[in-house]
């Protein structure tokens, strides 16, 4: 049950940033996570839900971006999607295939609360950057 | 004063803070030139055997000592003792995997200085110690073959992160019905680049095969620390 360990990495760093941005509290915190690592999702949600407790984290939301594992090789150049019964030799010509993606393990970005002197354009600015970007 | 919705990027990897104490691990290992080997398997794979069958290999050419990991006991720490070989016992508790902080502890009641090879032997398990660097320069799976030869199609992460497995116990291979072929040809498929020895422990067999790579591995980390010198 690594989850927690990671969990409780996650909370530290989204906690030192809001404080330096004076924050009032963490509502997201946007992960992105691979599925070549052995942290499990929903165990990392569990987790989460324990440690963010009586932190700056408390009502913070874990959102979750699963990246796919991608291979490829430096020979022939195929790529792969390996999901099960992983095998990082090339299929087509056998050499070693490199990992390209599914190793992540980053926090992207968090959003907060916080409290300010809001002038008309620092809020237009903060909605426009706080704006999903699909 | 209004309270305002705000998005901070962040973009740091959730483990920066154990890279940070393992990069400084690293720094003094290589400093005293010194290999430091994280030994990794599941319970029950053979890891302080095969430790012990390589330690006395080592005696008398090279100062060897081993930091273990466990969550109880330090029965594993005394078996190395027992060998007239340092060794300190960090136990866990209920922590799954040994974490570059407790490395980085252990150091300041546990000088290197003095040191050719430093083994950690982390806490037996598959999954967890393969996310945390520990500052070593030589990651080295264990695997014994009654396990069954999709062990490392189970646990590909680990696998994946050594640079040498040893598959341990061969001399069980009769009587557990294992394919040691399969076994091998799976290392490969999850770690194309892994160095594989197969060897018993208990009967020696393919021992020496693994322990020249290591003596030589110890005399290249040394030259090399002091070539930078």
């Amino acid at each position: 049950m690594h989850e927690i360990s990671i969990a409780e990495c996650i909370i530290q760093i989204a906690v030192v940033k809001a404080r330096e941005q004076n924050a009032r509290s963490i509502q997201v915190i946007k992960l992105r996570l691979g599925t070549f690592t052995t942290i499990v999702s929903d165990a990392l949600q569990f987790a989460f839900e324990i440690c963010r407790q009586g932190t700056l984290a408390q009502d913070a939301r874990l959102d979750i971006e699963i990246v796919p594992m991608v291979a490829r090789c430096a020979v022939c150049e195929t790529t792969v999607q390996p999901v099960r019964g992983i095998c990082l030799i090339c299929q087509q010509c056998g050499f070693p295939l490199e990992i390209v993606s599914g190793e992540e393990l980053q926090i992207e970005y968090i959003e907060v609360d916080s409290d300010k002197e809001v002038s008309p354009w620092s809020r237009f600015q903060n909605e426009f950057q706080s704006r999903p970007v699909f | 004063m209004e309270s305002v919705p705000e998005r901070i990027s962040v973009q740091t990897s959730v483990l920066n803070a154990n890279q940070q104490t393992a990069a400084a691990n690293r720094e003094l290992f290589a400093g005293e030139g010194l290999l430091v080997m994280n030994l990794m398997s599941a319970p029950g794979a053979g890891k302080t055997t095969l430790l012990e069958a390589t330690i006395k290999s080592l005696r008398g050419q090279f100062r060897v000592a081993v930091i273990e990991g466990d969550l109880q006991t330090d029965l594993d720490a005394q078996r190395i003792q027992a060998l007239g070989v340092r060794a300190h016992q960090i136990t866990t508790g209920t922590v799954c995997h040994l974490d570059a902080r407790m490395v980085a502890r252990a150091l300041d009641k546990f000088p290197v200085n003095d040191l050719d090879l430093l083994v950690i032997e982390n806490v037996g398990n598959l999954i967890c110690p393969a996310s945390f660097d520990l500052g070593e320069s030589l990651r080295v799976v264990v695997c014994s073959v009654a396990e069954g030869p999709e062990k490392p199609k189970k646990y590909p992460v680990m696998f994946n992160k050594a640079q040498v497995v040893l598959i341990n116990k061969i001399d069980l291979a009769e009587a557990s019905g294992a394919d040691l072929r399969e076994l091998t040809k799976n290392v490969r498929e999850v770690n194309p680049q892994a160095t594989i020895f197969a060897l018993s422990s208990k009967t020696g067999e393919g021992l020496d095969a693994w322990t020249n790579w290591l003596k030589q591995a110890i005399e290249v980390r040394a030259l090399a620390a002091m070539a930078s010198v």
